[in-house]
């Protein structure tokens, strides 16, 4: 069609040989001078004129023309948008005006045949020049960056960058390079600003909007510039490896992979709101200046999309099984959305964020019942959890190394999870505000206070529980000293933990972490009175004389039983396990300080009865030192050392033997933790079914050395199964 | 816990006749259920023949039919959750075949989600083929029809038919490579839009896995929540089907296959005759490009290649005759951009309403099975 609208020939010719520029442009001016005056004289024609319209004068037919001479120029490519001088694009853009008002004064007589004639040749004409600024428009928006790409040229710039540095130091002192690094980093900053378009691009992006709006070409200027945005955008992120899952792939996955999905997608997330998005709309804004309307339609629409995606992936996530280990992801989740979603608003004043809004809404909602459940069923859990088998040497049990440590690392995030609990307690369980379930004691001392947080009372709760289970399970040891060891080691890991987490700390409160030292204080004293007063009782002095004499048979007879008795505390309390090197140091000197004493009296004043060799010998086994020395060895937790001694064994764990499924494996567990001294070796009898329960706790899993996580995991891994043994 | 143990006392006595008595209302609402659902698809399936004649908008595969077929779908969901999942003892999920079935519809649902936000993508690609449309209505109502409103015309019909046309395998990669079109036959090659999944996804797929685990319940199933379940199930799936079919999706081969119902209910007779009659239209479509049966869009399909044939051969003037006829296919096409307009914004509501009920009401039911799993078994993590 478009070989209809060439210019005669002759026309052509006259333009090339007009090499006058300035002529040209008088020409021009009056040119345009008398279709604006005859456009005029159109608009203010009496509307209710119907008479024959006034006759078209010939300057409407030499501007025709003229526009299509310089169209032809453009099509054949001799001219091109980019190098335009600023004046020639302001004429180019002064003729699509012109013909615009022509047109639209043309329309009214589009009955009379002249009039309709004029409108057929110059809606043409427009629509070739419309194509042209097109094809210049998507062009020219084709040519941007991806922040990736920058960021990648960025990279490269800075070693550059560096290299001229050293090499301008180096050289010699001349200023010359200073000027050019500047210039550097400024069009870097202008980069950043415009997601790669140069300020030239920019206003000739301007222009050429100008110019197919002002051409009634909005709909196809506003779709190019959406289409080419949009998937400069989503190429952005496929650059960033950010993989789009369905709901229904990410429900067969595993975690692990999901979890570290989460971590980049809150990463990239971040970044989309706090610097892409922002790019994007000074982007729009700088296109369409004019076009307050368009610019904020255009990036509605945008961000709408790609906040989808990004919402998409949420709801996946959001949509997995709920389960323990996904609770800090979430909360990451739910923080970012939380926090970035009034950004976005700031960004976007349009009804087309309401769809987003309550998208993010039901996303928190839903993470913010799961966290809230999550919280519940590690309360039920601890509360359910019987497993009879006694960890042993009493040494710290792995439902309060999990407990504690899971809370450690919510407790990160402790106002977040103040404010789910907040908004949660008041929708699911209004009844439990009101204290309607059974507070402890301790509870109930707290409450007092009365501005304790639901989540604050939830996690007192928890360790309320965490101490009527350890209770229980202390019960689970024949020997009631190892019973008080076995509460002590929690006890003191319990308090340990919690004085090592500042947030813990402050939730539980003074009151809390009083009560506790005293807890331990009194365990340590009752331990003292059931291992060790019997002892004593053989060094009491009472009894052994009569009348000033001592009696010989008796005096034997309490060294052989004081000789039994501590032999017997000795090889079982040495395998018992003291973790903390402090409570361990501190349970030897109380020992110590009560039978090495009594031991040194008991010898000074009957020792000198016994004939000295053979009959010495045989009585008279230890030493005080030889007691001190012993006494240095309880709680070292020796069995593993020696546990192919299977008697050993059997003696450890006293009432453990009969109770072990008969396949019975030992996971050594080394803990790295660093804020405590580590156990060397913790024993764990876990079943060999159980691996074919929960399959990912394979050796091989738990021994990959990863962040933190891993090691709440490997807990978890290792209470499933304590909690399941049942 | 489940009262096992009947002492025959005066107090049991009474509560076995109370249970009798909620019993019968429960049958009683099981079976208001299924008329309700068969009521409602019934009326999709012949639409009330007293509507006004200014009102044909409601014909099969419609925007106007969907938003009646998302509604009554809105509400069977309602009414099902509602006597079928909640306030109900949990122990009844816990039994066979119901520990399974529900676990089952579930994971249904979860599919639907993805089919979903397949939706609500291919929602946004019919708007911008209504921009198009829109675009060529505006430039071919002036008067008189110049050769610049007819190219004008053409080259956003032609972005339109080749937008539609595109083979959803070639479309999947969308490439800075266009750029150098100097096409100018459509608007800057506006052809392409990425896809919300990855490149394997397939709505066909996705609804092949909805619904080849959904077993007809065979007659003498135990209890009464086995047909409602089916029933939901079949409905869910039903619905995805139509709109897969319908609205531009990724990947759809094979889609007609993809369901069976079961003729035994009396509620999927509607969904039967239903499904014949999309099936007899998407065995002819199938093959051809991504625009599925959504009644606009075909429309918008014909009365555009019509309209690029008039610009083809147009000459100015155009004569009486030829401007009657073509303003008559504008008039059409407007009329349709104008129902695309309101009517995919609404949709695109009603499919993100959809999305939400689902979500919630997977999290509801979830919370009553978790009732049952604390009472049995520990909870494991």
């Amino acid at each position: 069609m478009a070989d209809l609208n060439l210019p005669p020939p002759d026309q052509h010719d006259e333009q090339s040989d007009s090499s006058s520029s300035i002529n040209d442009q008088t020409h021009r001016e009056k040119l345009f001078q008398n279709i604006d005056q005859f456009i005029s004289l159109l608009t203010n024609l009496d509307q209710s004129e119907s008479s024959s319209p006034p006759e078209i004068t010939e300057s409407v037919t030499a501007f025709a023309d003229l526009f299509d001479v310089l169209i032809v120029e453009y099509e054949s490519g001799s001219k091109k948008w980019i190098h335009l001088e600023e004046h020639e694009s302001s004429r180019f853009l002064e003729f699509v005006d012109r013909t615009t008002n022509v047109l639209k004064s043309f329309s009214r007589f589009h009955s009379d045949q002249n009039y309709a004639a004029v409108i057929n040749r110059l809606s043409g004409i427009q629509q070739r020049a419309m194509s042209i600024l097109e094809v210049e428009f998507k062009s020219i928006l084709d040519d941007y960056q991806t922040s990736y790409d920058r960021d990648q040229k960025g990279k490269t710039d800075e070693a550059k960058t560096k290299q001229k540095q050293l090499s301008s130091s180096a050289s010699n002192v001349h200023e010359a390079p200073q000027p050019e690094l500047q210039d550097q980093s400024e069009s870097q900053l202008e980069e950043d600003e415009f997601l790669g378009y140069s300020d030239e691009m920019i206003s000739n992006l301007n222009k050429l909007a100008k110019g197919l709006i002002s051409g009634g070409h909005e709909s196809e200027c506003t779709e190019l510039y959406f289409f080419v945005r949009r998937n400069a955008m989503e190429e952005n992120l496929k650059l960033r490896r950010f993989d789009k899952f369905s709901i229904d792939e990410m429900q067969k996955m595993q975690w692990d992979p999901i979890e570290k999905e989460v971590s980049s997608w809150t990463h990239m997330f971040k970044q989309f709101c706090t610097s892409l998005l922002p790019s994007e709309r000074r982007l729009a804004d700088a296109v369409f200046n004019d076009e307050k309307a368009i610019s904020n339609k255009l990036f509605t629409s945008l961000t709408r999309i790609v906040l989808l995606i990004f919402l998409s992936f949420a709801e996946a996530v959001m949509l997995t099984k709920r389960s323990a280990e996904k609770l800090f992801k979430y909360l990451d989740i739910y923080e970012t959305l939380r926090d970035t979603i009034p950004e976005i608003e700031k960004l976007i004043s349009d009804e087309g964020l309401h769809q987003l809004k309550s998208s993010a809404s039901l996303i928190n909602t839903m993470l913010g019942e799961s966290i809230y459940n999550i919280f519940l069923e590690l309360e039920t859990s601890i509360k359910t959890d019987a497993s009879k088998t006694p960890v042993p040497g009493g040494a710290v049990h792995p439902i309060t190394r999990y407990a504690m440590n899971y809370l450690k690392y919510a407790c990160e995030y402790s106002n977040t999870l103040e404010q789910i609990f907040r908004e949660h307690k008041r929708i699911v369980r209004p009844e439990s505000e009101f204290g309607s379930d059974s507070g402890s004691e301790l509870e109930h001392q707290h409450s007092q206070s009365n501005e304790m947080s639901p989540f604050q009372s939830q996690l007192l709760k928890i360790m309320d529980l965490l101490d009527a289970n350890l209770e229980t399970k202390s019960k689970l040891y024949k020997d009631p000293s190892l019973s008080l060891i076995f509460m002590m080691n929690n006890g003191r890991y319990i308090l340990q933990k919690t004085k090592g987490t500042g947030e813990i700390r402050t939730l539980l409160g003074d009151p809390w972490v009083r009560k506790r030292s005293s807890d331990l204080r009194i365990y340590h004293t009752n331990y003292k009175r059931e291992t060790w007063t019997r002892l004593l009782q053989c060094l009491s002095h009472d009894g052994l004389s009569v009348n000033g004499k001592v009696m010989k048979p008796v005096l034997k007879e309490r060294f052989k039983s004081f000789n039994a008795m501590f032999d017997e505390i000795h090889r079982t309390q040495v395998t018992w396990v003291v973790s903390d090197e402090q409570l361990q140091s501190e349970l030897r000197v109380s020992i110590s300080a009560i039978v090495i004493p009594a031991y040194r009296s008991f010898m000074g004043r009957f020792s000198q009865v016994f004939t000295p060799g053979r009959q010495t010998e045989k009585y008279i086994k230890y030493q005080p030192e030889d007691i001190e020395t012993c006494i240095e060895e309880l709680f070292d937790g020796r069995t593993s050392q020696q546990s192919k001694k299977r008697r050993r064994f059997i003696m450890i764990n006293g009432s453990l033997v009969n109770e072990t499924p008969p396949q019975e494996t030992y996971l050594h567990s080394s803990e790295s933790d660093t804020s405590l001294p580590s156990i060397k070796n913790i024993k764990i009898s876990l079943s060999i079914h159980s691996f074919n329960q929960f399959p990912q706790i394979s050796p091989l899993n738990s021994q990959n050395p990863k962040c933190f996580i891993n090691s709440t995991i490997l807990h978890q891994h290792i209470c499933y199964h304590l909690f399941n043994q049942e | 816990m489940p009262p096992t143990d009947n002492q025959g006392s005066f107090l049991n006595r009474i509560s076995i006749r109370r249970n009798q008595v909620v019993y019968e209302h429960e049958v009683e609402d099981l079976e208001q259920f299924q008329k309700h659902v068969a009521d409602r698809l019934s009326e999709l399936f012949h639409p009330p023949e007293d509507s006004t004649a200014g009102e044909p908008q409601e014909s099969l595969l419609s925007i106007a039919w969907f938003r009646k077929l998302l509604d009554a779908f809105l509400c069977c969901e309602a009414e099902f959750k509602a006597v079928v999942i909640m306030g109900r003892d949990a122990n009844n999920f816990s039994k066979s075949p119901l520990d399974r079935l529900i676990p089952e519809h579930l994971d249904r649902t979860m599919k639907a989600l993805d089919i979903c936000n397949a939706i609500t993508h291919g929602i946004g690609l019919l708007q911008h083929w209504q921009k198009l449309a829109q675009i060529a209505v505006d430039s071919l109502r002036q008067k008189p029809i110049g050769e610049g409103h007819v190219m004008r015309a053409k080259k956003a019909l032609n972005t339109l038919l080749s937008s539609i046309a595109i083979d959803d395998k070639e479309n999947h990669h969308h490439t800075k490579s266009t750029t150098s079109s100097k096409d100018h036959t459509t608007i800057g090659n506006l052809k392409s839009l990425s896809y919300p999944f990855a490149k394997s996804w397939s709505a066909s797929k996705q609804i092949q896995a909805m619904s080849s685990n959904l077993a007809t319940p065979r007659g003498g199933e135990p209890t009464g929540l086995v047909v409602p379940v089916y029933l939901m199930s079949s409905v869910l799936v039903f619905v995805m089907w139509a709109m897969v079919a319908a609205i531009p999706c990724q990947e759809r081969a094979g889609l007609a296959a993809h369901l069976q119902l079961s003729k035994q209910f009396p509620w999927a007779q509607p969904m039967i005759g239903l499904q014949e009659k999309i099936g007899e239209q998407w065995k002819k479509k199938e093959k051809k490009g991504r625009s599925g049966l959504l009644e606009e869009t075909q429309r918008l399909e014909k009365l555009g290649s019509n309209l690029v044939e008039f610009a083809e051969g147009f000459k100015f003037p155009v004569e009486a005759e030829k401007a009657e006829e073509v303003a008559a296919m504008v008039e059409d096409m407007g009329e349709i951009c104008r129902r695309m307009e309101d009517g995919l914004e609404a949709l695109h509501m009603q499919v993100r309403e959809l999305f939400n009920r689902i979500v919630r009401s997977r999290a509801e039911t979830l919370d009553v099975l978790d009732q049952v799993n604390k009472m049995t078994t520990p909870v494991p993590y």
